[in-house]
């Protein structure tokens, strides 16, 4: 953007021709970047391009085999990650580094333990209180707490504020929001454009394409360890260059959303779960799954989607809730239990939850299979023709099954964990994040495999932040929020925005539901918080009073304007009163954050002949019931 | 592409671990035969067989121990215990392979205690064992009086002098259990489970193994086994004593380290250990040879044992730069 005002281009980091060799492969050959201050540049590639090995050689976490690397236009001591912290350089890593038993506070401080001097505690804490501020998580993330309780994606903004309280000239963010949701997204993306208009480098590198084009000005883009693309304007570009740069050929449209299916709701279905708690994390979550049905379950990291799905796989503590397969309830306490009612998991952390590093490919693959063998063997005998079929389906290499599964790319590991499941043909399928750090073209190959393996008759449940996935893969979406289930939308009817607002963080649906139903007892007639989109309204919670005939919302489902008692006042949506033509009441009141971030609207639909209050002042009484709640969470 | 590479260029033995530690064990014999003629003679050759048989059945179990990530330091104490519980229940005339089993079914007791404090309580390892090996030890004075016990029946020699094809019938129990461990390990259920739970507890709790028995069973095969052994060092020479398998752990840790076991968990074999149980033995009998006072033994040996691994270390890092 800079250069393009006229101002000369101040290179702050130039790497060239850099190779790196791992045991007789080129993991980079001759691959150069130049990064610019007041610039933010990506770099791309497909998975095993060479990015993160790049990233690390500039940060010093590896030595290259050669090359040249500048910074400030001296020479940069390769290979020390100190030395290259102390020029001023930070990454923010995939794979996250950091100290499990230390404190997040001790964590985002841990580059000022290799400093000399004497640390001020007080003075750390306040200055992670600001930078987790200006995250927006300073509520989220308890300075206090180890980091091994995070979860992944708390653990990736640790991660972030950690670099951010370096201050460094040169930030490279390696897939940084991986597990960040579309709001956590934004906010770093606002940090990173600050970042850049005070005059720091920044490299950005990510999968997401849409991303890209959200944040970068030019981008750097490998190919089996090559530069093929270098500081090319991200302006003049378009989705299909950066494809085929990446893989050398065109991939036709990612996501191909199934027709829904004719009599789609007559199958049966498989999986259902009914007021499921695991505390603190997973309240009241319910939700069922059909046969052959790939159904989403989306909302903000820190939802307890996640927990939810370790819950039912016997992995947490359940405090309550029915689950039922096939109509029979179930209550597994462990893996074991809840494979034998058929159920398959696929946890969110590739490394730490589903792959034995010390095992072969083949080891891995066979691994829920021996785990449900009952002998004294290891049984992959039975099963070797489905295995050597699989195999082959997915495009696993069949003479490398004696290698390390960490040999291979991330794409390439999640195919194998997600095999290893379908080798013992489970009922239901719990995928958590499974395209997460998994590059486009290993990524459409997940997503024609996920709809094959539903085609089959198994129930798919995919658990993502990314909603463009959801959108694209799933049929049904059931959307959570702070532990409870708060929707259950087919994806047809649902939009990235959409989706984005009903996930949005609000105050705790408990007390949102509470509110409501204070504003029937006071007033009777029918109270709901809900969405209004288009035509639509995306009903959230709903409370009727005693005595008065339901109107027939209910939470979670989207409403045809056209369909409610109320079409003339979803229509007008302004202030005052709306009298319908069957002399129905109605006020609706629009509510915000502090943040002024759109909180949809609260209602109450009053039946004829109800005493009707004063209009301004009960709308006033919901803005102010509603603030006094969001306060209250603050403050909690 | 590395991995390939290198199998193609030699078989994949000879590039392992194991192999180089034969390598290693067999450099180590004809250097202690070049430089005493003692080495080489059939009584010497037995000797050493007989102090594997000891070592080598012990290493066994703290070779599935340290394979889940975990570690036993009691194998010792409760070999001296079960060796003072065998010599008891001798005395008190029961048969031979009676009190044998009793012997070793209190090694398992102890070892399932050790087990179920650390896989069910969560405990560590370390300390568990530590404590139990405390307590073994002092149990061990407490119930043989603080003396030690002889006149064992003449028949217990049996399992050390019967000879079949010329050869101790306690080497080829030893053979034999390095035979159906190396089997078990690698081929069956529970020696891949015992591998997962040390590679990674978690992914192998989540894709369904059985990880609460296989944290467990370990300890409870390193406490059987150590009465075993002690079974056969009571054979060779026919008298318990309290202080008895003194240091044992020790030995069999260093076994099983410089068989390529990693103390994490996860990584190693049997087929190291038993090359590590050579490496120790002949050490040992070397020095003994070549007349290296006692005290100057324990500097030797741990010398060599830290040297063995410097060098693996070298070479693997090595391997995996270029």
């Amino acid at each position: 953007m800079t250069a393009e005002n006229g101002k000369t281009r101040e290179a702050l980091l130039v790497a060239r021709d850099v190779t790196r060799v791992f045991g007789g492969a080129y993991a980079l050959s001759d691959a150069s970047i130049t990064l610019y201050r007041n610039e933010i540049c990506g770099l791309l590639g497909a998975n095993g391009a060479g990015k993160s090995t790049l990233s690390r050689i500039i940060c010093g976490h590896l030595p290259p085999s050669s090359g040249e690397l500048l910074f400030r236009g001296a020479p940069l001591a390769v290979g020390s990650a100190r030395e290259a912290l102390r020029s001023g350089i930070a990454l923010v890593a995939q794979e996250t580094n950091l100290a499990p038993d230390m404190s997040v506070l001790e964590n985002i401080f841990l580059p000022s333990y290799g400093r000399p001097g004497r640390l001020s505690f007080g003075k750390l804490r306040r200055e992670a209180q600001a930078i987790l501020g200006e995250l927006g998580h300073e509520h989220v993330l308890p300075l206090d707490m180890e980091v091994r309780r995070l979860s992944a994606a708390q653990r990736q903004l640790v991660e972030i504020a950690k670099a951010l309280a370096l201050n460094a000239d040169l930030v490279i963010f390696d897939e940084p929001t991986a597990s960040l949701s579309p709001t956590e997204v934004e906010r770093l993306f606002e940090i990173m454009a600050r970042l850049r208009d005070g005059g720091k480098a920044l490299a950005f590198v990510s999968h997401r394409l849409e991303e890209v084009f959200a944040i970068t000005d030019r981008v750097t883009i490998l190919r089996e360890g090559r530069t093929v693309a270098e500081d090319v304007p991200t302006a003049g570009l378009t989705q299909t260059d950066i494809i085929r740069h990446m893989v050398g050929r065109d991939i036709g449209n990612v996501y191909r959303r199934p027709p829904p299916a004719a009599g789609a709701d007559d199958r049966p279905v498989v999986l259902e779960v009914t007021g499921l708690s695991a505390p603190p994390r997973v309240r009241d979550v319910s939700f069922s799954v059909r046969k052959g049905e790939i159904l989403g379950l989306g909302g903000l990291v820190g939802a307890g989607r996640s927990e939810s799905a370790e819950a039912i796989f016997g992995l947490r503590h359940r405090a309550g809730g029915r689950i039922a397969m096939g109509g029979r309830e179930i209550s597994p306490r462990s893996p074991i239990a809840a494979i034998g009612a058929g159920i398959g998991m696929v946890a969110e952390d590739r490394r730490r939850q589903n792959i034995i590093p010390d095992m072969t490919v083949g080891e891995n693959l066979f691994l829920a299979q021996m785990g449900r063998h009952r002998g004294f063997g290891r049984g992959f005998a039975p099963r070797r023709k489905e295995a050597a079929a699989l195999i082959e389906r997915l495009g696993l290499p069949a003479d490398r099954m004696d290698a390390s599964l960490l040999h291979f790319s991330g794409g390439m590991q999640q195919k194998v964990i997600i095999a290893r499941w379908l080798l013992i043909e489970p009922a239901v399928m719990i995928l958590d994040e499974p395209t997460k750090g998994v590059d486009i073209g290993t990524r459409q190959a997940i997503y024609e495999l996920l709809r094959e393996v539903a085609e089959r008759g198994i129930a798919v449940v995919v658990i993502s932040s990314d909603f463009e996935e959801l959108l694209g893969l799933c049929e049904r979406i059931v959307v959570m929020s702070d532990g409870y289930t708060i929707a259950d939308l087919p994806a047809a009817r649902l939009t990235e925005e959409s989706l984005t607002l009903l996930a949005a963080p609000r105050s705790s649906a408990e007390r949102n539901a509470r509110l409501l139903r204070e504003l029937v007892a006071a007033h009777g007639g029918t109270a709901f918080w809900g969405l209004i989109d288009g035509d639509q309204l995306v009903c959230l919670t709903v409370a009727e009073g005693d005595g008065d005939a339901s109107m027939g919302l209910s939470a979670g489902h989207v409403h045809a304007a056209s369909d409610t008692r109320i079409p003339t006042a979803l229509a007008r949506r302004a202030p005052g009163l709306v009298t319908e033509a069957d002399g129905r009441t109605t006020l609706l009141t629009r509510l915000s954050n502090r943040r002024g971030h759109d909180l949809g609207w609260i209602g109450l639909s009053l039946p004829p002949g109800r005493t009707i209050p004063d209009p301004e002042a009960l709308a006033a009484r919901m803005t102010t019931m509603f603030e006094q709640h969001q306060s209250e969470e603050i403050d909690a | 592409m590395s991995a390939s590479n290198r199998s193609l260029a030699m078989p994949r033995f000879v590039s392992s671990l194991e192999f180089r530690m034969l390598g290693l064990a067999v450099a180590l014999a004809i250097v202690l035969a070049l430089i005493s003629p003692h080495f080489f003679t059939e009584r010497n050759l037995f000797n050493i067989l007989d102090q594997s048989v000891v070592l080598g059945i012990v290493a066994v179990g703290m070779t599935l121990v340290i394979l889940t990530g975990g570690i036993d330091l009691s194998v010792g104490s409760v070999a001296g215990f079960c060796g003072i519980v065998l010599a008891i229940f001798l005395k008190e005339a029961l048969p031979i392979p009676v009190a044998i089993v009793l012997a070793v079914g209190c090694g398992a007791l102890i070892g399932l205690l050790s087990g179920v404090l650390i896989a069910v309580f969560g405990l560590a390892p370390f300390v568990v064992t530590l404590g139990v090996m405390a307590i073994a030890r002092s149990l061990a004075y407490i119930v043989s009086g603080q003396r030690s016990i002889s006149g064992l029946p003449m028949g217990l020699q049996d399992i050390v002098y019967t000879t079949v094809a010329g050869i101790p019938v306690n080497v080829i129990f030893l053979l034999a259990l390095y035979l159906a461990t190396w089997f078990w390990l690698s081929y069956t259920k529970g020696g891949r489970t015992i591998y997962a739970v040390g590679s990674n507890i978690e992914a192998a709790r989540a894709a369904g193994l059985n990880t609460l028995y296989y944290s467990i069973f370990p300890y409870v095969a390193s406490g059987a086994l150590a009465a075993v052994a002690m079974t056969f060092s009571l054979a060779q020479i026919m008298s318990a004593d309290p202080i008895g398998g003194n240091q044992l752990e020790l030995d069999a840790i260093a076994a099983v380290v410089i068989g390529g076991a990693s103390l994490y968990g996860g990584r190693g074999s049997i087929i190291g250990t038993l090359m590590g149980v050579l490496i120790m033995v002949m050490i040992r009998n070397g020095l003994n040879l070549l007349g290296v006072s006692p005290f100057w033994q324990g500097t030797a040996i741990g010398a060599i044992i830290i040297i063995a691994l410097l060098a693996e270390r070298l070479i693997t890092w090595r391997s995996r730069r270029i």
